[in-house]
């Protein structure tokens, strides 16, 4: 006997939002890391 | 360091969802969306473990006045904000077909609600001081006090008469659950801290490459 449906898609939303949140910002750090060495390089060539 | 770190948190992530969706067996009362779990415990205990070292990083800022404990609070607290976010966001997801609600003023929602207002608000003041000295020195102090936040958080279900479950872990007596649920929040628990900890190390890396900036 089931009591409950099974919602899969309240699972789905659950695991995609928070793979968003985690994915997004993985890319913000890799973007802000990208940019400081940007321009550091471009500090050391203009030194 | 950080690579590796980056490549155990993906593999253990993997472990976690095989172990969420192909090795948990679908629970009894709640059916499949009871695998909401998997994700929101875990995380919840990854900001703990974020906020806590926040504490650790503010006090021994204030002792020792090196910036790489300021650095590790500031890393900390940025990714316990994305953890309790998803804490949040997902509860609200499983509370909807098992609640009937997205969101209720029980006293463990609004805790971990003012949880997260608490350390957005250490993340804006961070972002208003433009002194280093000055905004690590207040920024430890938020860090200090907003750590008074996480037992409240926990222990509201027994504090309060809550709608929320008891806690899944780390409650007092044993954990309200069988043996297998509690290896699967095992596991994700593992990942959810290596990934915590290379989100860290990388945050780190970018506070040090400002600092030279």
């Amino acid at each position: 006997m089931n009591p409950m449906p099974d919602h899969w898609n309240y699972v789905l939303a659950a695991y995609g939002l928070a793979a968003i949140g985690v994915i997004g910002y993985w890319r913000y750090l890799a973007a802000r890391a990208r940019a400081l060495s940007q321009s550091r390089r471009g500090t050391g060539r203009r030194a | 360091m950080t690579r590796v770190l980056g490549w155990l948190a993906v593999c253990a992530l993997i472990m976690g969802l095989v172990a969420d969706f192909g090795w948990a067996p679908r629970e009894m009362t709640q059916g499949n969306v009871q695998r909401i779990m998997y994700l929101h415990v875990p995380s919840i205990l990854t900001a703990y473990l974020a906020f806590a070292l926040v504490l650790l990083g503010s006090v021994a800022y204030l002792l020792s006045r090196r910036a790489s404990w300021d650095h590790l609070a500031a890393s900390a607290a940025e990714i316990g904000v994305l953890f309790t976010a998803i804490t949040i966001v997902s509860g609200s997801i499983w509370g909807r077909p098992t609640w009937g609600v997205w969101w209720t003023w029980d006293a463990r929602l609004t805790s971990t609600a003012v949880l997260l207002l608490v350390y957005v608000g250490y993340l804006l003041l961070r972002a208003m001081v433009d002194e280093p000295e000055a905004r690590a020195r207040y920024a430890a102090v938020v860090g200090i006090l907003g750590a008074a936040n996480i037992p409240i958080v926990h222990f509201s279900v027994y504090w309060w008469r809550a709608l929320h479950q008891p806690a899944a872990m780390l409650g007092p007596g044993r954990a309200p659950m069988p043996g297998w649920m509690k290896a699967v929040v095992l596991v994700n628990w593992i990942a959810f801290t290596l990934l915590f900890a290379y989100f860290v190390s990388r945050r780190m890396q970018i506070a040090r490459l400002e600092e030279q900036a």
